[in-house]
């Protein structure tokens, strides 16, 4: 049976296709899902395998990065706690990864609090670029498992200056190896140049840069005159996924 | 009293005056026709009519000036056409016939086949959104973007964008230029609209990456702001047809007072009085949600037709949609954002994200789920008969009362006057650079019409939908200068096993046109062409946009530019069996400093292209990719320094333009295409603005390798200046792949291509012609005099 996985939608989450066709491509059954659609009750989160918070300007960003949609997840977190206390593969990309933690699903704690955020670039404003990453290898992340130590990957935000609110909850993170991915060359500001974060389980995981955006090696800006090999870094973190459910 | 209530009896002084009051920018010979009209119907007009007179006669929405006739001097000859557009430009797509060509001209962007086994098209449309922009550039380039994108959501049932494209032209930011009182700076110009584009683009969530920058002191008044955009469709989406008993349905955002007159104001001179709400306030969110409705609702059929509200608003979508149905609009159920706006400020508001559908009345319940699920506001303004009468009310009030055919048939056109601007050619030989090759090539890098334009890029997300394959910074370090993009629309035929794509790439040269625009329009499209050639993209199916921007029609030698520059976009099309598609032109680019010293800008045509790549893993980039290939120079260079970037730093006094031998041209592009397609060629870049020497330091510098470059088989007797620095039209350099060369040589045997050197590893660009050297360069130093931050 191949894995379903929702892909969480609203207004202006822009990477919600290219999101769907990589989970597809990797052997998947994922489904577009608005999240007025889990709201109305017609559509259940605890129905699918893996949920995939894709990139975008949900709600233009207003206010702050991801924070409208994180405030609309509010009515429905005891579905949400559940599907990632359960275990249950998550990932946010990007926009995704804001609406994680401010939700307060990303970094982990007992209560649901936001106790990180992703700021402003330190540029002031926002950058598409291609970022060189460090994978963490002692981390317990499951979509990272198999990558080589370093990868390049887009990144493309304006709000992705990820801060703690103080020293203990950096230590709690980097004790724990939860910093699955951190940038070669700090783009934007944050904190020990971390890139992407996980849970303690290794199943919940958000990350600023795009790995749907390197899937193939086509996709990378120094390629070969013909690219014959096809999968490239970021096919990895979707078909971990479906490796993990399967 | 209402001044409309006496219009039938004003003198011509009285209507001139009236029109200034009103902001319609109508001449006086269309007050004289609209006042005949009204006496023949024995009445007075309403102002809603006149209003909507104003909007539908403007140049903006009808483009009188170019599609009107014309008498050009040239000495003692005379030359009349009674529709310049259709005799030049919409002739060679006629005349071309090309198959493949599904919708040209009469959408609101043209469509050409797309992909293997005739299941798409792709939609292509380019606008310009300069006057908004010289006012207030943040919302004028944020608006302008929206306008485009909505006209590839309002073509056929609608396609599915995934790229935008944009290139404006600035003032110099270094210019020693003193700026009038009511400008601008060139810099607050740039940033805004950079901003514009950036917040508006990325909001929406489709890709920025392709367009340029130009900067000349002609657009210090009048900055240019092209913006475009590619969309998917089906083919069985293309035809719309308004049945009538149709509801008349807006989608998207909603009405304010925001870019009343936006339309008329176009064709007006800017100063002091302009007024900024002249400009629209963008929204990119409600755009994105009546572009997720619209692609649901038009693959379940539950419209008709669409198109959308651009200039003009709801007179000039929804008399554009019922021109033969005519149409019923009640306003008061218009959705508003301000309720302090009289009924014919509704009317012709062009408050932006609005979408206009024609909707049986059995699908509205589905089509209001669909909008209801992704929290998008819509409005049932009316219907549309099928009486031919546009019948437009607001409560009791009749805002308008007309037969839709007085509308659309009744704008009066008059002969353009045009004539031949005559300029002086001198060609004495280039002398060598004072200070050395070395140092021109550096002082030619760090230019702002040649240097990198990365901070820029880097605020577009130019690979949102995951299909830049052939990205604007490309090469080792993700910044060399790509010359197309090149699309794999996987976020729109969510197909990641089907590799067809296109690329997009443009040509502009104003510095060609001040001194032959006949010569600009054809090294446009050339230029256009090559790019899309260097991209690895099948040219002999390219596709292209014109968008004209001139000063004001009234002189003759701008419309004489037009005119040379127009016969130019219909000869270079017939040469490379390129039809034109779709176009635009924007008049009166003109304006008064506060001495009253007229700025008009250079005129100015932006040449946008398209053409199939037929496995996006197959598309080429520009920078060297190994140590000992071979690198080539294909094409032959002509002597002229007419138009180059060198001339402008250092005047060598020779302004004759190299001309472009097309049929040389053709013949080549077609070698090197086969020679592409075998896999042969492992990097190309087109030579253009700063010429070869340029090219080749872009090349090293994106793929971190050096070269060894001898010009000898290239010289044939031009001075050193003239092959580095000349901007001879028609050439590429090219890398060859090691063991290749031979099976390379076979492919392009007859055609003028030399091998010039070699890749090395060592960072050094060495340029000779055998007997003299020009240079020796560490490529990293020439970077950095290129890679500067613009913004």
């Amino acid at each position: 049976m191949k894995p379903k996985v929702i892909i969480l939608r609203g207004t202006a989450t822009n990477c919600d296709i290219e999101t769907f066709n990589s989970f597809r491509y990797v052997g998947a059954e994922p489904e577009l899902v608005h999240i007025n659609q889990l709201l109305a009750g017609g559509k259940k989160a605890l129905d699918y395998d893996i949920m995939a918070f894709p990139g975008g300007f949900s709600y233009g960003d207003d206010i702050s990065a991801g924070k409208i949609y994180a405030v609309k997840m509010a009515k429905l977190s005891k579905d949400f706690e559940k599907f990632i206390k359960g275990g249950r593969p998550v990932i946010g990309i990007c926009n995704g990864f804001q609406i994680l933690v401010k939700t307060g699903f990303l970094p982990e704690n007992r209560a649901n609090k936001q106790v990180s955020t992703l700021y402003t670039n330190d540029c002031g404003h926002f950058i598409a670029k291609w970022a060189r990453l460090r994978v963490n290898k002692a981390s317990p992340c499951i979509f990272t498992k198999g990558l080589p130590d370093e990868i390049d990957l887009p990144i493309a935000h304006g709000e992705g200056k990820f801060i703690v609110e103080d020293k203990g909850e950096l230590a709690a993170i980097t004790g724990r190896n939860l910093h699955a991915l951190t940038y070669a060359e700090n783009p934007n500001g944050s904190m020990l140049g971390i890139a992407g974060i996980t849970n303690p389980a290794g199943t919940c995981f958000g990350l600023m840069p795009h790995p749907e955006r390197n899937f193939f090696a086509w996709q990378n800006p120094d390629r070969p005159a013909a690219a014959r090999e096809a999968e490239a870094a970021g096919y990895q973190f979707f078909k971990n996924a479906v490796d993990y459910v399967g | 009293m209402n001044p409309m209530e006496k219009f039938n009896s004003l003198n011509a002084k009285e209507l001139a005056a009236l029109d200034k009051a009103c902001g319609w920018s109508l001449n006086a010979e269309e007050l004289a026709e609209a006042q005949r009209q009204f006496r023949r119907m024995g009445r007075q007009p309403a102002r809603g009519e006149l209003e909507t007179i104003a909007q539908t006669w403007s140049e903006h929405c009808k483009h009188k000036t170019f599609s009107g006739p014309v008498a050009f001097r040239d000495g003692a000859k005379t030359k009349k056409y009674r529709n310049l557009f259709k005799e030049t430009i919409v002739k060679a797509t006629r005349t071309l016939n090309r198959k493949w060509c599904l919708s040209v001209f009469t959408d609101n962007a043209g469509i050409v086949e797309f992909g293997k086994g005739g299941k798409w098209g792709l939609a292509f449309k380019a606008e310009t959104h300069n006057h908004p922009c010289a006012v207030e550039p943040y919302g004028g380039a944020e608006t302008g973007v929206g306008g485009v994108i909505r006209d590839i959501l309002g073509v056929g049932l609608g396609a599915k964008p995934v790229l935008n494209t944009d290139t404006f032209c600035f003032g110099r930011l270094d210019g020693k230029k003193r700026l009038p009182k009511n400008a601008l700076s060139p810099e607050r110009v740039m940033r805004g609209v950079v901003e514009g584009v950036r917040d508006y683009g990325n909001r929406i969530g489709i890709p920025t990456a392709a367009g340029g920058i130009y900067f000349d002191d002609g657009y210090l008044l009048n900055p240019l702001v092209y913006v475009g955009c590619a969309g998917l469709i089906p083919v069985d989406k293309i035809d719309k047809k308004v049945i009538p008993g149709d509801l008349i349905v807006s989608i998207g955002g909603r009405t304010g007072r925001d870019g009343i007159h936006g339309a008329t104001f176009s064709s007006a001179n800017i100063d002091e009085e302009t007024s900024a709400s002249a400009v629209q306030i963008g929204h990119a969110v409600n755009e994105k949600k009546a572009l997720d409705v619209l692609m649901r609702a038009r693959d379940l059929g539950l419209y008709n037709a669409v198109t959308d509200c651009g200039a003009g608003g709801f007179s000039s979508a929804i008399g554009e949609l019922g021109s033969e149905t005519g149409a019923r609009v009640r306003l008061e159920k218009a959705l508003l954002k301000d309720t302090r706006i009289e009924p014919w400020e509704i009317w012709v508001s062009e408050s932006q994200e609005r979408m206009i559908l024609s909707v049986p009345k059995g699908k509205l319940k589905k089509l209001a789920a669909i909008l209801d699920a992704e929290n998008c506001e819509y409005c049932v303004l009316g219907e549309f008969p099928g009486d031919g009468r546009l019948l437009v009310t607001h409560g009791e009030e009749r805002v308008v009362d007309l037969p839709m055919a007085f509308l659309h048939g009744g704008v009066p056109n008059f002969e353009k006057a045009a004539s031949r601007r005559r300029v002086k050619i001198s060609a004495p030989a280039p002398a060598r650079p004072t200070a050395g090759y070395g140092r021109a090539l550096k002082s030619l890098l760090a230019h702002p019409n040649v240097c990198s334009r990365h901070s820029v890029i880097t605020q577009y997300d130019h690979e949102v939908q995951g299909g830049t394959v052939g990205k604007p910074l490309q090469g080792r370090y993700g910044d060399g200068p790509g010359d197309a993009a090149v699309i794999w629309p996987q976020a729109a035929t969510l197909d990641l096993h089907d590799f067809s794509g296109f690329a997009v790439s443009h040509g502009f040269n104003p510095a060609i046109g001040r001194i032959d625009p006949y010569q600009m329009a054809l090294q446009s499209i050339d230029e256009a062409v090559r790019n899309l050639l260097a991209a690895g993209a099948d040219v002999s199916r390219t596709a292209i946009l014109d968008n004209f921007c001139a000063a004001s029609p009234r002189d003759p030698e701008v419309m004489g530019d037009l005119v040379l520059a127009a016969e130019g976009c219909h000869d270079a099309a017939m040469a490379y069996g390129a039809p034109f598609i779709s176009g635009k032109d924007s008049f009166y680019n003109q304006s008064k400093d506060a001495d009253g010293r007229e700025y008009p800008i250079p005129l100015s045509l932006l040449i946008s292209a398209t053409a199939p790549v037929e496995d996006v893993r197959r598309a080429l980039t520009i920078n060297f990719k190994e140590a000992g290939n071979p690198v080539y120079l294909a094409g032959a260079t002509a002597p002229g320094m007419g138009g180059s970037v060198y001339n402008e730093l250092r005047d060598t006094g020779n302004n004759a333009v190299a001309p472009l031998d097309m049929k040389a041209a053709v013949k080549l592009y077609a070698g090197l295409a086969r020679a592409i397609k075998a896999g042969c060629v492992a990097a190309a870049h087109d030579v253009s603005q700063g010429g070869l020497a340029v090219t080749l330091s872009e090349m090293a510098f994106s793929g971190g390798f050096g070269a060894d470059i001898d010009l000898a088989p290239a010289r044939r007797g031009l001075t050193g200046t003239e092959l580095l620095f000349g901007e001879s039209p028609a050439r590429l350099v090219l890398e060859v792949a090691k063991g290749r060369e031979a099976e390379f040589l076979r492919l392009v045997k007859g055609l003028p291509v030399a091998e010039i050197g070699y890749v090395k590893e060592e960072p050094l660009l060495s340029v000779s012609d055998g007997s003299e050297r020009f240079f020796t360069e560490d490529i990293f130093a020439l970077k950095d005099c290129w890679k500067r931050e613009l913004i």
